[in-house]
């Protein structure tokens, strides 16, 4: 009897030492990737999360619009066509299917550039808000590539000139102020391409950007079910 | 009395030397505790709300980008059912079923491969910069690039789909696709033909690709080709506030047959 109790006495020292080790361990680790990044790298990406999750609901919100279009189409009887041929506009628009006309910014490239320098001017317009952006004739879809060798460039299999133009569809002030700010983009390609000249003007006019040449339908992948 | 007096001698002397031991330990760490604790409590006021908000931000997200692709799958299924001008709505169906998966808004499976991009577990010489043992931005764009120059069809990076909007960014340490922050190890997903693996080997630019990053910094490179791989749909903004389609010429049926690769 007494032994079962000073064994149950240790029991609960240990239980409660165990406690205290995993809270200690607990508030020195805390967890994940996150915890690696500094303070004002954090503070960088909530905020941006905050402003991508914004979009995200916005997305939703019409989303959620569109739908209830559709049911109360269905809920009177009448045909949803005109919404159907809306959608479909969009989307092709948005994918690169269709042309689309619109203001932006021009970006004529003179001198020869890297074909790398090329792809990081694309990703930065993208990450600029983009909308639509075509080089030359050739509408930018999600797999165009730029190669070839400077002066000497290739997308999607066409030559560039010396000098071509990219024209992009977006908010012109947003697109202007990311490539030329301070240690942006253009910038950066200006010091490692000396020999390329870009030059940034938006464009108020709105420019029609042509539809893509490519088939963009997979023919190696089927929607999963 | 001395009832009490005949049990503690009762008590054997290793449990008291125990009972002694286990005090004493306990006594060090609730010192130990004390010390520590300015320590503790500026990295939970400083650090841990911001982590938590950045959690909290990411699960949010997670929900917000399944209600997307639920939404759309909810407007999808409608406008297949509606019978209105039966002829012309069955013909806007297709073509909106086809655009959808040129665009990346359907989750496809097919043939394909995965790419995986680890950081470098090598040591960081003291001469050396630590972001080259790290996977980059730049690492994932050139992986993507000769992906689709090898003739992928579709990507995701983490369960990202890249469609024509998506860029590849570093973030503070860590790498923004779509609206998501993702961090290593980077799964590339990509469906094409079956010989995808072979076309992507036998490009000079990756071959350069895995001699540079794998050879003088030890990143992880490594592909699985399985039966079959899987990339979801897009889960994010269609976002079109400046631009104005404008439909083909001829609204008719899609002019390019939806069969054959591209160049």
């Amino acid at each position: 009897m007494r032994d079962r109790r000073s064994q149950a006495t240790i029991a609960a020292v240990a239980f409660v030492l165990g406690l205290l080790v995993v809270v200690q361990l607990h508030t020195q680790t805390g967890g994940s990737a996150l915890q690696a990044l500094s303070t004002p790298d954090l503070t960088t990406l909530v905020a941006n999360l905050n402003d991508q999750n914004d979009r995200l609901r916005n997305e939703i919100g019409a989303l959620q619009d569109q739908l209830d279009e559709l049911r109360a189409n269905r809920a009177t009887g009448a045909t949803s066509v005109d919404e159907i041929a809306a959608d479909l506009a969009k989307i092709r628009a948005w994918t690169g299917l269709d042309p689309v006309s619109g203001r932006g910014v021009t970006i004529s490239v003179t001198g020869p550039i890297e074909p790398s320098a090329v792809a990081d001017l694309l990703n930065e317009l993208r990450n600029a808000g983009a909308e639509a952006i075509a080089i030359e004739d050739l509408r930018v879809v999600a797999r165009t590539t730029v190669t070839g060798t400077a002066g000497s460039l290739d997308v999607d299999g066409y030559r560039l000139p010396d000098p071509f133009e990219i024209r992009v569809i977006g908010r012109p002030d947003t697109l202007v102020g990311s490539l030329t700010r301070a240690g942006g983009v253009i910038a950066q390609l200006s010091a490692m391409d000396p020999g390329a000249t870009l030059d940034v003007t938006p464009s108020d006019q709105p420019m029609l950007l042509p539809a893509t040449k490519r088939d963009l339908v997979p023919a190696h992948g089927h929607p999963r079910l | 009395m001395s009832f009490v007096t005949a049990r503690i001698r009762a008590i054997p002397s290793w449990q008291i030397t125990l009972g002694l031991a286990l005090l004493a330990l306990g006594f060090l760490i609730a010192a130990q505790l004390a010390a520590e604790g300015p320590r503790i409590r500026y990295t939970t006021q400083e650090r841990s709300p911001l982590v938590e908000a950045a959690l909290g931000q990411q699960n949010q997200q997670q929900d917000l980008k399944t209600r997307i692709v639920a939404l759309r799958a909810s407007i999808q299924q409608i406008e297949e059912q509606d019978t209105g001008a039966a002829a012309r709505t069955k013909d806007l169906n297709a073509r909106l079923e086809e655009a959808r998966i040129a665009a990346g808004l359907i989750q496809l499976e097919g043939t394909g491969i995965v790419l995986k991009l680890e950081d470098s577990t090598q040591p960081v010489p003291p001469d050396g910069n630590a972001a080259d043992y790290l996977v980059t931005a730049a690492d994932l764009r050139t992986a993507v690039t000769e992906l689709w120059q090898a003739g992928a069809e579709a990507i995701a990076i983490n369960g990202e789909r890249l469609t024509t909007t998506s860029a590849i960014i570093d973030i503070g340490g860590s790498v923004l696709v779509n609206v998501a922050y993702l961090a290593g190890p980077f799964e590339i997903t990509a469906i094409g033909p079956p010989d995808l693996f072979d076309r992507l080997s036998a490009s000079p630019g990756f071959a350069e690709f895995v001699r540079t990053r794998r050879g003088s910094f030890g990143i992880g490179i490594s592909w699985a080709e399985p039966g079959t791989v899987a990339v979801p749909a897009f889960a994010g903004t269609i976002n079109l506030r400046e631009s104005h389609a404008v439909v083909s010429p001829s609204d008719a049926p899609a002019a390019p047959a939806p069969s054959g690769s591209a160049p």
